[in-house]
């Protein structure tokens, strides 16, 4: 009897190890060796070995303009793009929830097309939708008198990066909205509606606090990606212009794998990493309340 | 079912056959890696040179790699690292000196003066400078990428831009160039703002580049050790940039890259563009194009060019190296098939064939080969890159003057020297 309970305690671990390695290997060792990488200065074209600077490479990111230019792209990204994609998300799901079910898979699938493009396709032809000159937007705004300089403006460039990201990625959230809307049961609604509640009392007393949940859970997921953001202003907009979109995680790379220093460039993913971990735990801590 | 099952296994043993001939023969062959970034249809020509090699050289297996140019370095380079480089790859002109300093790339003056040489001389003597490091050559030149200027024939011929015979006559002077510009703006369909352009920047860095070396202003001082880009000759050229968009509204404010489609669309009359970019145009049926030399648009003659080297890993030897060398004579003595696709051949004695005269706009883009502007070779080339980027655009879009934009770029590239000496001091020091 003993024995079993002890090969069912570890057939738990079994289950569990394929995954173990793989986070070890690919996750933890990199993170690992990345953080031990940060307190050196490491350029790969200099004949210098490599050499110990201690917080070197964190002094020089914190009083680095380009830094701090970078991490302003990001913020600014995040601050617009999170509270849109999960305020539309969530708008999309209430409305197709009140559409029939017949109909609902149709709008559903629409919606979440785009997710299913890569970066690179849904990159390009926002590109092209863009052009201030021959692009289809300002081909459709002409009539208007309106000439929007979508890419070539400092002051829209982002903007437009961040109206691609809704487009591009509000299909997910939504999804995940729309499961949790539809575990509501459907009584809750009836009393409520008994009881001479409307739409909007419904909405925010019934609907809100009981999809909670999953509401936390696409906050984070979306709040972790938009910090992350790269493919859409590396393809877009390649950071400019004048470096206005240049985000954090394009700076990294650029400094890592051409620039070739990678001490600096692991102190950043450092920082960039404890950011997003400090959000993320004030998020929950906010949620749980 | 059991039919299909028979079939299947009949085909792939068929399929295995040949291969188990081949273990058997002889000698195994000898295997070359071969990395390059020409993902566009130049890669599809490049394809079917290697297929010819492969087929004609039966004892050698070239593998052929291809990958973005955005991210090829990266690979190579993290490859070489790892020890797994490839045995060929290409480098362009400003990573030749890079790769070499790092001690990538072997050298090939041993080879070109080798049994199965290659007469140098055949290479103009300002391109095979350009893979030189320290004496030592470090490439092939395969092709040089000029840019060249690209105009619209009909709305030349529109515009009046003709010569005797009705032709339409591309502007070669700084005077001609404004002129047709201003006879090229046009606002076809009246609500005020022109729908068609005389000219557009398409590749800021290139486009700027040329004007700039064409006013005769220096980059760094020769030994590299400061930064002159704010000279007055280039904050002037950069000036003359930024007036045909403001002064003499001919062009149109810079679109990040996608420029380029306003000309294929038949909206703009003329651009400069690579070499590369002909095979676009080609697809294009109902756009009657031409090329030409830049214009004269500053004091002396200059164009911003590069060249596709074709390189050796550093450790190659034995056959392995004898089949590499093969591997790039072929390419290097095939390089007309190469220039088809739309570049122009390094080799001078290939240039001076009937069929390299007869590509039109191969041609006339070779009339600037004498005096070529390659970009500066420096190991902190992406880092000037991106402080040059900054601030063309920022002079062009008009958000700094071209006097402050140039000087901040100035400081800033100082500022990378500064800590790449420093770096160097530290390596002396632990030596």
């Amino acid at each position: 009897m003993r024995d079993r309970r002890w090969l069912y305690r570890l057939s738990g671990y079994l289950f569990a190890l394929p995954y173990l390695i793989l986070f070890c290997g690919f996750l933890l060792l990199p993170l690992a060796y990345g953080l031990g990488l940060s307190f050196f200065r490491w350029e790969l074209l200099s004949p210098a070995p490599p050499a110990f600077i201690g917080l070197g490479n964190y002094r020089e990111a914190v009083g680095s303009d380009y830094f701090r230019r970078a991490l302003g792209a990001t913020f600014r990204f995040v601050l617009m793009a999170v509270p849109l994609t999960v305020g539309l998300a969530l708008l999309l799901a209430v409305g197709i929830q009140a559409i029939p079910r017949s109909r609902q898979s149709f709008y559903r699938a629409a919606y979440f097309l785009p997710t299913i493009l890569t970066i690179s396709v849904a990159g390009l032809l926002w590109r092209w939708f863009f052009n201030t000159e021959f692009g289809l937007f300002n081909a459709y705004l002409a009539p208007l008198g309106l000439r929007v300089p979508w890419l070539t403006d400092a002051a829209w460039a982002m903007r437009s990066v961040v109206l691609m990201t809704l487009w591009w990625t509000v299909g997910g959230p939504m999804v995940v909205l729309l499961a949790g809307l539809q575990q509501i049961p459907a009584h809750y609604y009836e009393a409520a509606s008994l009881d001479g509640a409307n739409t909007l009392h419904r909405f925010f007393h019934i609907t809100l606090p009981l999809l909670r949940p999953a509401l936390l859970f696409v906050l984070v997921m979306n709040l972790i990606g938009a910090f992350q953001v790269f493919g859409q202003t590396f393809i877009i907009t390649r950071g400019g212009p004048e470096q206005s979109t240049r985000v954090l995680v394009q700076y990294i790379y650029e400094t890592a794998f051409n620039n070739y220093r990678m001490g600096y460039a692991a102190a950043m993913s450092w920082l960039l990493f404890l950011l997003i971990a400090v959000f993320a735990c004030v998020q929950f801590r906010l949620m749980r309340e | 079912m059991r039919v299909l099952r028979q079939l299947i296994c009949g085909l792939l043993l068929c399929g295995l056959l040949p291969l188990a001939g081949c273990a058997r023969s002889g000698s195994p062959r000898i295997r070359l890696r071969y990395w390059n970034g020409f993902t566009g249809p130049d890669g599809r020509t490049m394809l079917r040179l290697v297929q010819r090699f492969n087929r004609e050289n039966p004892d050698v297996n070239v593998l052929m790699q291809r990958m973005d140019w955005a991210t090829y370095y990266n690979k190579l380079f993290v490859a070489g690292i790892g020890r797994r480089a490839p045995e060929v790859f290409v480098l362009q002109s400003w990573a030749v000196e890079r790769f070499a300093r790092a001690r990538f790339v072997r050298t090939i003056d041993d080879l070109t003066g080798g049994a199965n040489g290659l007469n140098a001389q055949n290479i103009d003597p300002n391109i095979w400078d350009s893979v030189q490091v320290g004496g030592k050559h470090y490439g092939l030149p395969l092709d040089i990428w000029l840019l060249g200027m690209y105009t619209n024939r009909r709305l030349l011929r529109e515009a009046g831009l003709v010569d005797a015979q009705g032709e339409p006559k591309p502007p070669q002077t700084r005077q001609e160039f404004l002129d047709a510009a201003r006879r090229l703006t046009r606002d076809t369909n009246g609500d005020g703002t022109p729908d068609q352009w005389g000219f557009v920047f398409t590749n800021l860095d290139s486009n700027v580049y040329t004007v700039m070396r064409q006013f005769g202003g220096p980059f760094f001082t020769p030994d590299h050790s400061r930064c002159l880009l704010n000279d007055p000759r280039n904050v002037a050229a950069l000036q003359f940039c930024c007036d045909l968009i403001r002064r003499y509204r001919v062009a149109p404010p810079p679109e990040n890259f996608d420029a380029w489609i306003g000309f294929r669309q038949g909206k703009v009359g003329m651009a400069f563009e690579g070499i590369y970019m002909l095979d676009d145009l080609r697809k294009q049926h109902d756009l009657d194009y031409g090329g030409s030399p830049v214009p004269l648009l500053g004091a002396e003659r200059a164009v911003w060019a590069g060249s596709h080297n074709l390189c050796l890993r550093a450790d190659l030897k034995g056959p392995e190296l004898e089949a590499a060398w093969r591997f790039l004579k072929f390419l290097s003595d095939n390089s007309l098939d190469w220039a088809a696709g739309g570049q122009v051949p390094a080799r001078r004695d290939l240039r001076d064939t009937a069929r390299f005269r007869a590509m039109p706009v191969q041609s006339a883009f070779a009339r600037q080969i004498p005096y070529v502007s390659y970009m500066p070779r420096i190991p902190f080339f992406f880092e000037f890159q991106t402080e040059f980027d900054t601030a063309i655009e920022k002079a062009l879009r008009g958000s700094a003057t071209p006097q402050a934009a140039l000087d901040t770029a100035t400081a800033n590239v100082n500022a990378v020297i500064a800590r790449q000496r420093a770096l160097l001091a530290a390596a002396g020091g632990a030596r």
